[in-house]
């Protein structure tokens, strides 16, 4: 027995060990679209045999019919292939929708979604590229949930406002952190190509942010960009060329256009012209219908912008190293004149493998830009007179003069010339003197108790003629690694990187955009500021799985040091001429100061990812933070972060067939945030100024306050992912809470203490939302597929503490007086709006003269007494016996985003829409387009003067006294994206060497829905530039926002 | 080996830019606490002066029966009701910052140099700062500190006008007297300066013994200090430091223009939009009661309806006399005549008149004070007109309305607090009534 038994052990050993007629078997692996995939594992099931195909995709393993070949690769469904006979395989691997296999970069490292436990969303670089965006932040609107993208400012090429859940901060930005390819870049994701980008996560909870400690609170933003794949070389050609036009269509009526519009109303009863000459009015209408030339303002300022985009990109490798490289470059011409942005990216990536212990990287990222901006207010040029050309022609000429002469002689009025208020020659002082092609300005026609009434302003021509405005940016970025194994599962990596950005920033205004040529008034100036920053980073990683237990950590150590230099230099007083230098200034006329700062940050972080069987996982972290901005008492804080999940579908008691997926996880963490400090705000600096005497000092602004420390946001995180279908249908539902305290706080003192704002950390804000993310892959056939995703996100955000006040001082911002009063006290939100109640319009009748400046409305509004005391009281809320009641707030209800792609056979199509429901702007330009020029109230309206109508007894206002009636809803249902594509037939092209082509039609901005009261060009628009705006407390005011753009774009990528 | 060489290779990873300092200060900018020399600090009080030019031209002339707005909602100025809030932003606004900045720099002096004469002339800026503030608002917030607190509000509630001339104006005028010189080269003050000023304050309050000997201290010093009547009244105001001017704001184009009002003289020029014929037709009328006057050539032009006063030669360069000696000369005359010193008073208002090519006024032809006031009163109309005085003039004689034909409450002779300072104060701080 014993012996049989030994026997048939031991030819089943051998048989084991030779197999049962093994034979090598030669395969390749490639991917749907027929391109070879190297590093795919190959296994024989059961066993150790396994074996990973090369560069071509090949590979050669041993195996006997009857065994079963595993095929896997990240990225890709893992394929059972059966052996029977051959000695050949061809084996297409498809790629994997599922989520789950996905791989998302954390802070530091990457981790598998399946083993996540925090709050992290995840864009793949081609949906930013798809969208034709100037730059890779603007393509990111309503993607991702908990991503709120605001064009604040419509220019192109300027900053949007990013925020991520909720707003961190009261005095100042709440920017998230970027960081590309593991290097924190000092500059924000213009200078980053969308076509360079692989994946872009956002960490969006205290436990994925954390680890980046005091600049995690604001959000993270990962950038991964491309790399190269061992292979054949390949080469790609994206290109695009659209053309816009802005999407709302003209608001203003020009001259002729008013004149008829003034007749109708008084033939209709509409408007009193009992206090003004019959035969005066007469004259002033004919005079706008007839004026030669006139036209709106809108149609000479606004123009066809013209975006051309070109794109080149190479990638490839040996075993050894791999290498991404590329060029683009782009040039937009805005849709207001002299609106333009030029830019130019370089990019260098490159990965070697050194020998089986040391890996290498070294990566360089160029970027150049040249903004050309808009030099003067754009709600300044828009309250042009239109009732006149932009530049004289000889009719125009002509006209005036007669004008002239009618004036004299019909009413007696004195000579238009005496209107003029500028310099001496070369200005020109007399209508008699003009010639064809010179500006047209507002005294030509007469003012308002002389002519037809002008403003005696220079003309937007003469504004925007000459003034120039410009910003250039240069921006290179230069990072290097280096990855010891020091055994299989801890390895030891290196970072050491530099950036540098450098900023001209130049403005001239010269002496004829003056009305009254005042040298005082002109203006050259150029600003340099270069920052650089220069960081070392060092980590050890371990990533370890002994049986069920999943192990990965990461400690580290980070300095960096950012180094500021700048001069600027300020001219006034710049003589007439076309050549512009600051030479040519008295020397007493130009400042100069400089600017030499240095920040200092050191800190130490570490983090433990450990995962039970996939099913249970958790996740700790630690960073310690020190920083030279702050106080010397107060210099370095610890951030913790704690998180952990349970994969409930991978248990065994869980058996439904539908739900494929149920993932449930709790976050919370503290981090910190410093974003928007300067270098020594916790000094108080002398500030030195030239004066009749010499050299006077004069008032510091900054107090000093050794007590300045970090703002602590500590955020709570509750998720759930669900899967239906095996994955095919997704939703992820987030909520968060987050509590900041010792916020920082410009806080407002009185004038008698010589600082209009005082720094302080005082304060505590709390924040909630919901965010939702839903995919459906709706369709899946061989030639017609549908993939739908869509969020939504809300934001809740209340004052709790103030540090001991009920209130911050309240501030009213705007344009010189006008715009609301923002209050921000303890039970509201940040920034919100207040003013007075009104209750309706001051009808046209009152107004004693209509006619006298084109698109004028009366400017007054009946207002609500709330306590009805008799008196309207703007310094005080309801409760404390005033007026002043909420009358709006910027932040949105909700926001939310959908994408649709749908592709059948050879095309494409895809949209995105994208909405914000229940925001506010406070605008201002009507109060300057319709009623800056609207005169006065005839004295009937309120004979006795006693701020009440007299027929009907209500209280009234001039609308510029901080009324709701600039309220106007900020909500809007946009559809961002609209592309069709077409790929051309693979066989045709491979005849011309290209390995694929594409070619698409696409339209931004194709469909807009706007508030219905909304009067202006863009909704999204917030002023952030005038004096006085003290960060998110003073957000919501629009005053002559860049318009809003739809184009249309006709763009090709082809592959070699 | 392989371990050491392990460890050595980490450690040389690590070890990588560790040069870095978390106690960072500016290498280029100097803190206020090593501060030794207040000369500068002085020069900054002087400077801020610079805030008032614009807004007591406005405030002065504009809102009496000198000039005139055309452009809403300027023309708040000619209304005596609420309207005047709109004006906030242009005028109140700055005027009150920079008076409260010259103000803290001249406490700064006061308290911490050592130099007697700068602090002398400190506190003539703050008397001469507090003394524009109570002018224009009434009761004033009253700031003696350099480093007042950020966190108390009630520093902030408004002293009584009355509280402030005695605790801080008189005496620092007082103390400036004591210890200042005679020296007008470089535009600075002076004794001169600190007497004239604390006579005309001694007016406004209605004390005219004391007003009598301190002007009469600032006539009398005053031709032995080099300062005398301009024989041509053109002069005046061409050359900056020429003999009449006791004190003026220094104003010229290589001084920073922080609030854009530099420029004063545009709104009694008609070169500002919002007023292109800002002369008051009441003036001419007055120019008429006075026949062959010189000063009518140069203080208004019925073509333009404007003033050419401040001719402009190139840039803006014409300073802001805040003090002149005919101004004092005419206080002196009023002070002489409410002691009962008529002839005096008519003396001393002949110079003023001669000058003006003027025949001089005959003691027989005026028999009351109250005649001779009146007389004294149209002279300085005519005499300083467009220098920011007559509104403050028919204010302190209480004859506004009767001047300027309108029925208004006496509340509206004081200028609208800016709201952001009712704002930031939480309420300690209280709008003027009737705005």
């Amino acid at each position: 027995m014993k012996i049989k038994t030994r026997l048939a052990l031991l030819s089943f050993m051998l048989l084991s060990a030779f197999g049962v007629a093994q034979t090598q078997i030669a395969g390749s692996v490639v991917s749907e679209d027929g391109s070879p995939i190297p590093g795919v594992n190959v296994v024989v099931q059961g066993t150790n045999n396994g074996a990973t195909t090369d560069f071509d995709g090949n590979f050669l393993i041993s195996a006997s019919s009857g065994n079963v070949l595993s095929v896997s690769y990240v990225g890709f469904v893992t394929q059972a292939v059966a052996i029977e006979d051959q000695t050949t395989l061809s084996i297409t691997l498809q790629e994997s929708f599922d989520e789950l296999d996905e791989i998302v970069v954390t802070g530091y490292g990457t981790r598998k979604r399946s083993s996540l436990t925090g709050a992290i969303a995840k864009i793949g670089g081609d949906d930013i590229a798809s969208i034709q965006a100037t730059r890779a932040d603007d393509a990111l609107a309503g993607k991702l949930a908990g991503v709120f993208i605001q064009n604040q400012n419509g220019e192109p090429g300027a900053d949007p406002k990013i925020q991520i859940r909720a707003a961190s901060s009261i005095s100042g930005d709440s920017n998230p952190l970027v960081v590309v390819d593991g290097y924190p870049i000092s500059g924000s994701l213009v200078t980053v190509n969308p076509n360079d980008i692989q994946s872009l996560e956002v960490l969006k909870d205290a436990s994925s942010a954390a680890i980046y400690g005091s600049r995690g609170a604001n959000g993270v933003i990962l950038v991964t960009t491309k790399k190269g794949r061992t292979g054949k070389p390949t080469y790609s050609y994206n290109a695009y060329a659209s053309k816009s036009s802005k999407y709302v269509g003209n608001i203003f009526k020009s001259g002729p256009e008013w004149g008829e519009f003034a007749e109708k109303e008084i033939a209709s009863g509409n408007w009193d012209m009992s206090q003004i000459d019959p035969a005066f009015a007469q004259w002033r209408i004919q005079a706008y219908k007839d004026s030669p030339g006139a036209i709106s303002i809108e149609d000479w300022l606004f123009q066809n912008g013209s975006t051309m985009n070109h794109d080149f990109s190479m990638s490839g490798g040996t075993k050894d190293i791999n290498y991404y490289a590329s060029l683009g470059y782009q040039n937009t011409e805005g849709v207001v004149r002299t609106q333009g942005f030029e830019r130019v990216n370089a990019r260098l990536n490159l990965d070697a493998t050194l020998n089986d212990k040391l890996k290498a990287g070294l990566s360089f990222n160029g970027f150049v830009s040249d903004r050309d901006i808009v030099a003067h207010d754009m709600r300044d040029l828009l309250r042009a007179y239109p009732v006149h050309p932009v530049y004289h022609t000889a009719e125009s000429i002509a006209f005036v003069q007669r004008l002239d002469q009618e004036a004299q002689s019909r009413f007696g009025f004195s000579p238009f010339d005496n209107g003029y208020r500028g310099g001496d020659a070369p200005f020109n002082n007399s209508i008699y003197t003009l010639e064809p092609g010179m500006t047209a300005q507002d005294w030509h026609y007469g003012r308002a108790n002389n002519g037809i009434g002008g403003s005696g302003d220079a003309g937007p021509a003469t504004k925007l003629d000459n003034a120039e405005r410009y910003q250039k940016t240069y921006f290179a970025n230069v990072n290097s690694y280096l990855e010891y194994s020091l055994t299989d599962d801890l390895n030891i990596k290196t970072v050491f990187g530099a950036d540098m950005r450098d900023t001209q920033d130049y403005y001239y205004q010269g002496l004829e955009a003056d009305s009254k040529a005042r040298s005082t008034q002109t203006d050259l100036d150029q600003i340099d500021v270069k920052r650089m920053s220069v960081l070392s980073e060092t980590t050890l990683n371990y990533a370890k799985v002994i049986g069920n237990h999943d192990i990965a950590a990461v400690a580290g150590l980070e300095f960096q040091n950012l180094y500021v230099t700048g001069t600027t230099l300020r001219g006034t007083n710049v003589p007439f001429g076309d050549i512009v230098n600051f030479n040519l200034l008295n020397p007493a006329d130009v400042s100069i100061s400089e600017r030499k700062e240095t920040i200092s940050r050191r800190s130490v972080f570490g983090r433990i990812q450990y995962a039970y069987n996939d099913k249970y996982l958790a996740s700790v972290s630690i960073r310690q933070d020190g920083d030279s901005r702050f106080g010397t008492n107060n210099k370095y804080q610890i951030f913790p972060a704690y998180s952990i999940g349970w994969n409930v579908h991978n248990e065994d008691f869980f058996t439904s067939e539908s739900v494929s997926q149920m993932k449930l996880r709790v976050s919370t963490g503290s981090l910190g945030t410093t974003s928007f400090l300067g270098a020594y705000n916790s000094l108080s600096l002398l500030n030195p100024a030239n004066t009749a005497f010499g050299t006077g000092y004069l008032i510091p602004s900054d107090v000093a306050n050794p007590d300045l420390t970090w703002q602590t946001n500590t955020e709570t995180n509750f998720g759930i992912d669900l899967g239906f279908s095996n994955n095919r249908y997704n939703l992820s539902v987030d909520y968060y809470t987050s509590d900041i305290e010792d916020i920082l706080i410009n806080q407002s003192v009185s004038e008698v203490l010589g600082t209009t704002a005082v720094k302080l950390n005082s304060g505590d804000v709390q924040s909630s939302g919901i965010e939702f993310e839903l995919g459906a892959a709706l369709v899946q056939g061989n030639d017609f597929n549908w993939t739908l995703n869509a969020n939504l996100s809300t934001v809740n955000t209340e004052i709790t503490d103030l540090g001991g006040l009920d209130e911050l001082p309240a501030i009213q911002y705007g344009q010189s007086g006008r715009g609301p009063i923002f209050r921000n006290y303890v039970g509201g939100e940040i920034g919100e709006m207040w003013g007075i109640e009104t209750s309706g319009d001051v009808e046209m009748i009152y107004l004693e003269d209509g006619t006298r400046h084109p698109n004028n409305q009366t400017g007054e509004s009946y207002v609500v007494d709330q306590n009805d005391d008799g008196v309207i009281d703007r310094t005080k809320t309801v409760a404390d016996g005033g007026d002043l009641v909420k009358i709006g707030q910027n932040t949105p209800d909700f926001y939310w985003g959908l994408s649709s792609n749908m592709q059948y056979k050879s095309f494409d199509l895809s949209f995105q829409f994208q909405g914000s429901q229940g925001g506010e702007v406070y605008n201002i330009d009507p109060l300057y387009y319709g009623s800056q020029w609207s005169g006065r109230l005839v004295d009937s309206f309120d004979a006795d003067d006693d701020g009440l109508a007299d027929h009907n007894d209500l209280p009234y206002l001039g609308n510029r006294r901080q009324l709701d009636s600039g309220i106007q809803d900020a909500s809007y249902i946009a559809l961002r994206n609209l592309t069709i594509g077409y790929s051309l037939d693979s066989d045709l092209v491979n005849q011309v060497g290209i390995s694929s082509a594409r070619v698409y039609l696409a339209a931004t901005n194709l469909l807009y829905l706007m508030g219905d009261d909304y009067t202006s060009y863009n909704p999204e628009g917030v002023e952030t530039t005038n004096s006085g705006y003290a960060g998110p407390t003073t957000y919501g005011v629009q005053v002559g926002a860049s318009p809003l753009v739809r184009s249309f774009t006709f763009g090709l990528n082809v592959n070699f | 080996m392989k371990t050491v060489y392990k460890l050595f290779l980490t450690m040389l990873l690590v070890v990588v830019a560790c040069d870095n300092d978390l106690d960072q200060s500016p290498p280029n900018i100097a803190s206020s606490d090593s501060l030794e020399d207040f000369g500068g600090v002085l020069n900054a009080a002087y400077f801020y002066q610079l805030g008032s030019t614009s807004p007591m031209a406005v405030m002065g002339d504009f809102r009496a029966d000198n000039g005139l707005m055309q452009e809403e909602p300027y023309p708040s100025f000619d209304r005596f009701n609420g309207d005047l809030v709109d004006m906030e932003d242009q005028f109140f606004g700055p005027f009150y910052t920079a008076m409260y900045k010259s103000i803290l720099s001249a406490n700064n002096v006061i308290e911490n140099s050592s130099i007697s004469g700068q602090i002398a002339q400190a506190r003539f800026l703050r008397a001469l700062s507090y003394f524009k503030l109570v002018l224009v608002f009434g009761d004033v917030t009253v700031n003696l500190s350099p480093s007042p607190s950020t966190t108390d509000n009630s520093i902030l509630a408004r002293t009584s006008a009355s509280e402030v001339y005695n605790t801080v104006i008189i005496p620092d005028l007082q103390d400036a007297i004591a210890a200042l010189g005679n020296d007008f080269s470089e535009g600075r003050a002076t004794k001169i300066a600190a007497q004239a000023l604390l006579g005309k304050v001694y007016v406004h309050l209605g004390n005219f013994s004391s007003a009598e000997s301190q002007l009469a201290a600032a006539v009398n010093a005053a031709s032995g200090a080099g300062i005398s009547l301009e024989p041509n009244f053109a002069d005046i105001f061409v050359n900056d430091l020429n003999s009449e001017i006791i004190f003026a704001t220094q104003i010229s184009s290589s001084v920073p223009d922080e609030y854009g009002f530099s420029d004063f003289w545009s709104w009694s020029g008609g070169l500002d939009t919002k007023s292109l014929e800002p002369l008051d037709p009441s003036l001419i009328a007055a120019f008429d009661a006075s026949p062959g006057d010189l000063r009518r050539a140069v203080t208004i032009d019925e073509s333009k309806m404007a003033s050419p006063k401040f001719p402009q030669t190139g840039g803006p360069e014409h300073d802001w006399i805040e003090i002149r000696l005919a101004d004092v000369i005419l206080l002196y005359a009023e002070a002489l005549n409410n002691n009962g010193n008529s002839a005096g008073a008519i003396n001393q208002l002949n110079k003023i008149r001669a000058r003006a090519g003027v025949a001089a006024l005959d003691s027989s032809s005026l028999s009351s004070t109250s005649a001779v006031n009146q007389a004294i009163h149209d002279e300085r109309r005519l005499e300083l007109a467009f220098e920011g005085h007559r509104w403050f003039d028919l204010t302190r004689m209480g004859t506004a309305q009767s001047v300027l034909g309108q029925n208004f409450d006496n509340q509206y002779y004081l200028f609208p607090v800016p709201l952001s300072e009712i704002l930031v104060s939480k309420g300690i701080v209280k709008q003027n009534s009737g705005y």
